[in-house]
């Protein structure tokens, strides 16, 4: 089971090799999106589309403190138009800026997700993402 | 030799469910779990679903909509029985409001379908569906879909060997609803607020193929999730006696005060429910005490059930000893929410555990008061279901009942509960020459021959004293004796 400090560590790993060696930003934003539809894909059956929006946009919010550049207004409502914008401004920007922002963004959401069903339940719900290569999905996982 | 089906029964895991539901819960029974916003629904669910899910027996919670996700697995976690080794193991949560969102419920019924067919679970639950049906009134008027749903949806379900639990809010009875039909079991959650007391509440209103236990049967939430505690039923089956080996009333039990034994005809008769009666400051929680120092001489067990504040006396310290010394039990509450029922199951439980013969109730009133205000109108009926039950047991039984004073009429009880017990006892003041004096007498021994003469007591360090026959004064009940002309005062008996 992982701490939240493993799981940091995890998903910087997982956003590295998921880009390749020395990536370019649009390696990172690939990545990026890659990694989260996984995480919505894992958390979808389990607290609803709506839910996972929900908290995305909750740590988007709370990401953009530190990467104003990463939100842009009148993207909310609509995740595939919201993914999409994402993806380009971080392909947009400096790989390592990118890297940070993209890296920020999971690690938030992870741990907002951590403050509301507890540290554990999230370990258990999304450590298989972390996992490299991913980690079969649910489904198949218990059938 | 039978070749009938045999249902196998699963231990819900809740405490007190399996007897209020006759045995458990039938496997592969399509059961309604239902109650108003707030009973505890969820909770319940939840709880069967931890206790029963393992890897060969995997469940699947579906969340249709109500309270989201994210809060239910958030709060749910706050119980006990919560067990994370679980989640996604043996039990995977699966959200449908997108299906149900779209109002195509035949979509929502392939969706459960497939992760049926894909997961083959055991345990299926649906939380909650009341939502869902509002939802089709919304959207189509579509009533007869509907049922055509929860039809299918009961069919589906028995068809998949699993055992399935629909979660919803409150349909009254009035409510036609076709899933009552359909339905194998129905479990009825409820809450009732009376006065400043909140008391939760659940009844069976049908379990097909098995005998539930009737009536309501409280229940409490805490942070091991649900305790029910299920309306105490006398058990014809109970053997009379069985715990203290010996048939109801062969046995005489001493009371600890000496003379009294004498009174009571040699002792009280085991098995017998015996009413001590007094006002206040009368020594009743005394007697009381002497009582169960008596069984703890003779190696009895004793235990006592006090709602009311216990002041720092010797006979006081006597009985803290003993329960320090684990030689008497002691069920203190304090608590104004209570049912008959929870105290019934304490009781029992503590009754088998230390195998204990005598019981103490002190007292009745402080009994009424923590018993919750909702509760208060059947209170006799309670009693004498308790009674019942503790007799059935073989244990014999004291209550203490507060009496007030008063000289224009004999009463033995508040709450007409003097019949109830198979023995009286009562202890009454009365003016003698400017001063209180305490007197005792034996009302009744059921079945037994008794004294029946007035003795003036006195309470010293010891205990209870009991002195000779009140011979030369009559009008004692009345409070006022008048001496009789023979002769003589109001004597101390010689111990």
């Amino acid at each position: 089971m992982s701490t939240p400090d493993s799981r940091r560590a995890a998903i910087r790993r997982t956003l590295k090799q998921r880009s390749g060696g020395a990536p370019g930003a649009a390696a990172v934003a690939e990545a990026t999106i890659g990694t989260w539809l996984q995480v919505a894909e894992r958390l979808a059956p389990v607290i609803g589309l709506q839910g996972v929006n929900v908290l995305f946009n909750r740590a988007l919010h709370l990401t953009s403190t530190a990467f104003p550049w990463l939100t842009t207004a009148g993207e909310r409502g609509d995740s595939a138009v919201q993914l999409a914008g994402i993806k380009a401004r971080l392909a947009d920007h400096e790989p390592e800026a990118a890297a940070e922002a993209s890296y920020t963004l999971l690690v938030t959401f992870t741990e907002l997700l951590g403050t509301l069903i507890g540290e554990p339940l999230t370990g258990r719900l999304l450590d298989p993402v972390w996992e490299f290569p991913p980690a079969e999905p649910v489904k198949e996982a218990t059938s | 030799m039978s070749d009938k089906v045999t249902i196998s029964r699963l231990a819900t895991g809740v405490p007190g469910l399996d007897q209020v539901l006759g045995g458990g819960l039938p496997e592969f029974s399509f059961n309604l779990i239902m109650g108003p916003p707030g009973s505890g629904k969820t909770t319940l669910a939840h709880q069967i679903m931890f206790a029963l899910a393992t890897p060969k027996r995997p469940a699947l919670f579906f969340s249709v909509f109500g309270e989201p996700p994210l809060k239910m697995l958030r709060y749910q976690q706050q119980f006990t029985f919560f067990d994370l080794g679980k989640v996604n193991e043996s039990i995977r949560y699966v959200n449908l409001s997108e299906d149900v969102a779209t109002g195509n419920y035949d979509q929502v019924l392939a969706r459960i379908t497939q992760e049926i067919e894909s997961s083959s679970p055991a345990l299926v639950f649906i939380d909650s569906f009341r939502s869902a049906i509002l939802e089709t009134w919304h959207q189509s008027k579509g009533t007869v879909r509907l049922q055509q749903f929860i039809q299918q949806l009961g069919l589906l379900l028995s068809g998949w060997q699993a055992t399935t639990f629909l979660v919803g809010e409150y349909l009254s009875a009035s409510d036609p609803s076709p899933v009552f039909t359909v339905a194998d079991g129905l479990l009825l959650l409820d809450q009732k607020i009376y006065r400043n007391s909140m008391v939760r509440q659940m009844q069976v209103l049908k379990m097909r193929g098995q005998a539930t236990r009737p009536g309501m049967h409280t229940f409490r939430i805490t942070a091991a999730g649900i305790d029910v505690f299920p309306a105490a039923v006398v058990l014809d089956s109970l053997d009379p006696g069985a715990a203290s080996g010996s048939p109801r009333g062969e046995v005489r039990l001493s009371m600890g005060v000496p003379r009294l034994d004498e009174m009571l005809g040699g002792g009280l008769p085991s098995g017998y429910s015996l009413l001590v009666a007094g006002p206040s400051g009368s020594g009743k929680t005394i007697l009381a005490t002497a009582f169960l120092s008596e069984g703890v001489r003779r190696g009895e067990p004793g235990i006592i059930v006090a709602f009311e504040q216990t002041p720092s006396q010797s006979w006081v310290h006597t009985l803290d000893d003993m329960v320090r010394s684990g030689k008497i039990g002691l069920i203190n509450t304090r608590t104004l929410d209570l049912s008959m029922d929870e105290i019934v199951q304490q009781l029992i439980k503590l009754i088998q555990k230390m195998k204990a013969t005598r019981v103490v109730i002190d007292s009745l009133s402080g009994f009424e008061l923590a018993v919750a205000p909702a509760f208060r109108e059947d209170f006799r009926e309670s009693l004498f279901r308790m009674i019942t039950v503790l007799s059935g047991l073989g244990v014999t039984v004291l209550l203490t009942s507060e009496l007030e004073d008063r000289y224009i009429d004999l009463r033995f009880s508040p709450y007409g509960s003097a019949f109830l017990t198979d023995a009286i006892i009562v202890q009454r003041y009365i003016e003698v020459e400017s001063r209180l004096k305490r007197v005792i007498a034996v009302v009744k021994v059921r079945a037994s021959a008794h004294s029946t003469e007035i003795r003036q007591f006195e309470i010293n360090a010891d205990g209870i004293v009991i002195g000779d026959p009140v011979l030369d004064y009559e009008g004692i009940l009345g409070g006022r004796p008048t001496r009789t002309p023979v002769s003589g005062t109001v004597k101390r008996g010689e111990p």
